[in-house]
């Protein structure tokens, strides 16, 4: 019995180790000709400079095969329009309208509100915000979301259980439990473009550079995020929250959340 | 890629009022019927259970008539507590991972230690010590299958010597004393599922956890007084009166904290109106008016406390027919009130966007993985083990050693 | 047998606690994915699989560039110099890289318009028309589309 009891120990010491030594010579993970490690990509937005054309919203889907229902994307266009106060009321600025036709995917048609009833509107592209503290990657219990060494996060569709968390914990709705594959879903800031020196596919189209994407640890001449910085005051979306997103808007209006 | 102007006409989707994210209308609700069953489940097994330690704990002797019954009421309901859950995955047969690779930052990944810690270190522990003498004793006089189940529940273990079942009984009195915690932990924990989550306003609340522990207590001690009554209504036994005096008074003590506290927090939303405030009152007022405020507040709270605290007071004068309804009325309100409490927190947190600038609502459908069918049954579920364990546990033939609802000798 | 004179419940719980135990941990030893935790806690596979197992749909304006360096450098000097190519000739097909006589897609003015179409939504730095008030709807008569400013 005494024997048994120790085998069982032996081989649950055994187990781990001969794990370990497996891995050592094994071939790493990491793709050949890239090291992660060696980058930190990151995408910043000019609100004063997106027209609406929907071209990132209708690239991204393409690009990504993401569900072709009018509910599911990795990036959408936001329209605001801020109203003029009605008469008589003393404030500065009227009812705030905003909507999001197929997520802006082909464009937007003419507002409902009259142009001499508009104080103010503008167009706002959304995405996964990227946060340093980032709740989706916090509350999955698989560790099936993660954020990579080189500034991403990424869903692994082979490993998530489809639970949802993640979903009711992003503060900005950037994901979404896709339809065909049952996992969650969300913006992957084109990994597989970007670890080709490719550009994300919204900003390759993308035909006002309003979004901006660079490689913090590789600042190019004239680099675009530097610039970008320099030029802008900076805001986040909903930073009292403390997701601390590493995504940063210009010019961006108190509405837009 | 089209490179038309297609879709020039706005879709709005006619459930939707005012704007919200494109994904949350696409997966929306994303948690339905089976999420609301499974806090609600978890809450019963856990005022089962400190219902079942008033007893073994705090030796209210009153109690002893329901203290089996309670802890197999526990049992049932937590052998069916992770259904709801598994069903409404994306991928069930990847459930395991979560045990595998328990992401520790995660207040979901340890779900599955909690419930094992409850189940096999409490529940099934406590059970055993307690029914081990009975199982010894079965063994021997039962025949067939039933002998050899209650043969191989006592694990090879025949020892019923005085000794041997004086510690039976002090280690069952440890486990109860760990098992509240536990309890406190199991439901608490739940609660903190969705406490945690700050990006909905609806949900991300400090007392979150304390609201969950305090209504499970309320549904489980009202669960304990249906099942009794209706066990007792389908033996053709009397009830033992006192007892069920006892029980109503707990739950009207219970309940009363659990009311106060829920209050507070309501009263803290309102005053402190913090951003999302208005629109969560929309969607309270125009989305849950009849959960909110006619289930969970009007039937689940206000009547059982009315009906309840009278009885405290006048209840020499109130005839035991008539008591016995009361408390039965009490208790199927307080059930239906809890299960529209967890509806309001788990659909509520749903009906509004997270952009704060519209609601949206939800038709309860027939069929599907999240259809009120499938949650008729896992709700049934627990009840259908209940009679097995009933039959088997608390059998009207077979003389007991431990506290059972209608004793041979106990008319 | 007896450990210690142990009564019996408590040998039987022991032996049963450890045998839980011990299959947990082999169940977690052998169940684990290879390479979790190899960066983070993740499987670190997952990275190499999504590079790989997704490929580049949009070739981007460089490898335009490649067998239409002309285009690019016209492009270069007017308004249209930081707009992609297939911003407006559509996603470069698997047809046309194979056999470039498979052409790309042919913008129409509806392309143009879907950025230059007046709206007080666009900021006010933006060209922008309205449609029905311009001189015609043919937009390439008067302006050619890889220098806007010029005429044909």
């Amino acid at each position: 019995m005494l024997a048994t009891i120790g085998g069982v120990f032996a081989g649950l010491l055994a187990l781990p180790a001969a794990r370990a030594l497996k891995k050592k010579f094994s071939k790493t993970t990491a793709p050949s000709d890239y090291d992660a490690s060696k980058h930190k990509w990151l995408m910043c937005l000019d609100v004063d400079k997106c027209i609406g054309c929907g071209l990132c919203a209708d690239a991204c889907k393409t690009e990504n095969h993401v569900p072709e229902a009018p509910h599911f994307f990795r990036t959408w266009i936001e329209r605001y329009i801020i109203k003029k106060p009605a008469p008589n009321s003393i404030t500065l600025r009227g009812e705030v309208m905003v909507d999001s036709p197929n997520g802006g995917r082909g464009g937007f048609p003419p507002s409902l509100v009259p142009r001499d009833e508009i104080l103010k509107a503008f167009f706002v592209p959304k995405l996964c915000n990227l946060c340093e503290a980032s709740p989706c990657t916090q509350v999955c219990p698989v560790g099936a979301t993660f954020d990579t060494p080189d500034g991403a996060v990424l869903v692994d569709p082979t490993y998530c259980i489809g639970c949802g968390f993640c979903i009711q914990a992003c503060p900005y709705g950037c994901r979404f439990l896709s339809p065909e594959t049952k996992t969650a879903e969300k913006c992957t800031l084109c990994y597989h473009r970007i670890t080709r020196g490719l550009k994300p596919a919204c900003v390759e189209i993308c035909p006002t550079q309003a979004r901006v994407f660079g490689d913090l640890k590789n600042p190019i001449e004239d680099d675009p995020l530097q610039a970008f910085v320099h030029k802008n005051k900076v805001n986040t979306l909903k930073p009292h929250l403390g997701t601390n997103p590493r995504v940063l808007y210009a010019n961006l209006d108190k509405e837009v959340r | 890629m089209t490179l038309q102007l297609t879709s020039i006409l706005a879709e709005v989707a006619p459930h939707f009022d005012g704007y919200v994210y494109p994904n949350e209308a696409g997966t929306h609700p994303l948690w339905g019927v089976l999420i609301v069953l499974y806090p609600y489940i978890t809450g019963l097994v856990a005022g089962a259970f400190i219902m079942a330690s008033l007893v073994r704990v705090f030796r209210v002797k009153a109690l002893e008539p329901v203290y089996r019954l309670s802890l197999l009421t526990a049992l049932a309901f937590l052998l069916c507590a992770t259904l709801p859950l598994l069903c409404h995955l994306g991928h069930p047969e990847r459930s395991y991972q979560i045990m595998i690779t328990p992401h520790l930052t995660s207040p979901m990944a340890i779900f599955g230690f909690v419930y094992a810690w409850y189940l096999m270190a409490v529940l099934l522990l406590e059970l055993w010590f307690d029914f081990r003498e009975d199982f010894v004793k079965w063994g021997q006089t039962e025949p067939g299958l039933r002998g050899f189940i209650y043969r191989t529940l006592t694990v090879g273990v025949t020892d019923v010597s005085d000794k041997a079942l004086a510690l039976d009984h002090k280690l069952s009195w440890i486990i109860s004393i760990i098992g509240i915690p536990s309890a406190f932990l199991l439901h608490g924990y739940v609660g903190f599922i969705f406490g945690s989550i700050k990006a909905n306003p609806w949900w991300g609340n400090a007392i979150m956890p304390i609201i969950f522990i305090l209504s499970a207590m309320v549904s489980g001690i009202a669960l304990c007084i249906f099942i009794y009554m209706v066990l007792s209504w389908l033996r053709r036994r009397a009830l033992d009166v006192r007892c069920l005096d006892v029980m109503g008074m707990f739950l009207f003590y219970a309940l009363v904290i659990d009311a106060t506290v829920e209050a507070l927090d309501l009263i803290h939303r309102t005053y402190s109106a913090q951003e999302g405030f208005y629109v969560m009152e929309f969607m309270a007022q125009e989305r849950l008016f009849f959960t909110l405020t006619i289930g969970q507040m009007l039937i689940g709270t206000l009547l059982p406390l009315l009906v309840l605290g009278t009885l405290q007071v006048a209840r020499k004068f109130v005839p035991n027919g008539i008591r016995i309804g009361l408390y039965f009325t009490c208790a199927v309100c307080i059930l239906l009130g809890v299960l529209a409490m967890r509806w309001n927190v788990v659909m509520g947190g749903q009906f509004f966007s997270k952009s704060l600038r519209g609601v949206m609502s939800y038709k309860l459908e027939f069929a599907g993985a999240e259809g009120w069918f499938l949650g008729i049954i896992l709700l049934s579920l627990p009840f259908i083990i209940l009679t097995v364990l009933i039959k088997l546990f608390l059998s009207e033939r077979m003389p007991t050693s431990g506290h059972v609802p209608h004793r041979m000798d106990n008319p | 047998m007896r450990f210690f004179n142990l009564p019996p419940q408590i040998v039987r719980l022991i032996l049963l606690i450890f045998a839980i135990l011990v299959s947990y941990l082999v169940a977690r030893t052998l169940l684990t994915p290879d390479t979790f935790r190899d960066y983070g806690f993740f499987r670190g596979a997952a990275l190499s699989e999504h590079i790989s197992q997704h490929k580049p749909v949009f070739a981007g304006k460089a490898a335009c560039g490649e067998r239409h360096p002309d285009v690019l450098k016209t492009l270069a000097k007017g308004s249209h110099k930081n707009l992609s190519c297939e911003a407006c000739h559509g996603v470069v097909s698997q047809e046309h890289l194979k056999d470039p006589a498979n052409k790309m897609l042919k913008p129409t003015p509806q392309i143009c318009v879907r950025c230059h179409e007046a709206s007080p939504s666009r900021p006010a730095w933006f060209k922008q028309i309205i449609v029905k008030d311009h001189y015609s709807d043919t937009c390439f008569e008067c302006h050619l589309p890889h220098q806007p400013n010029e005429a044909p």
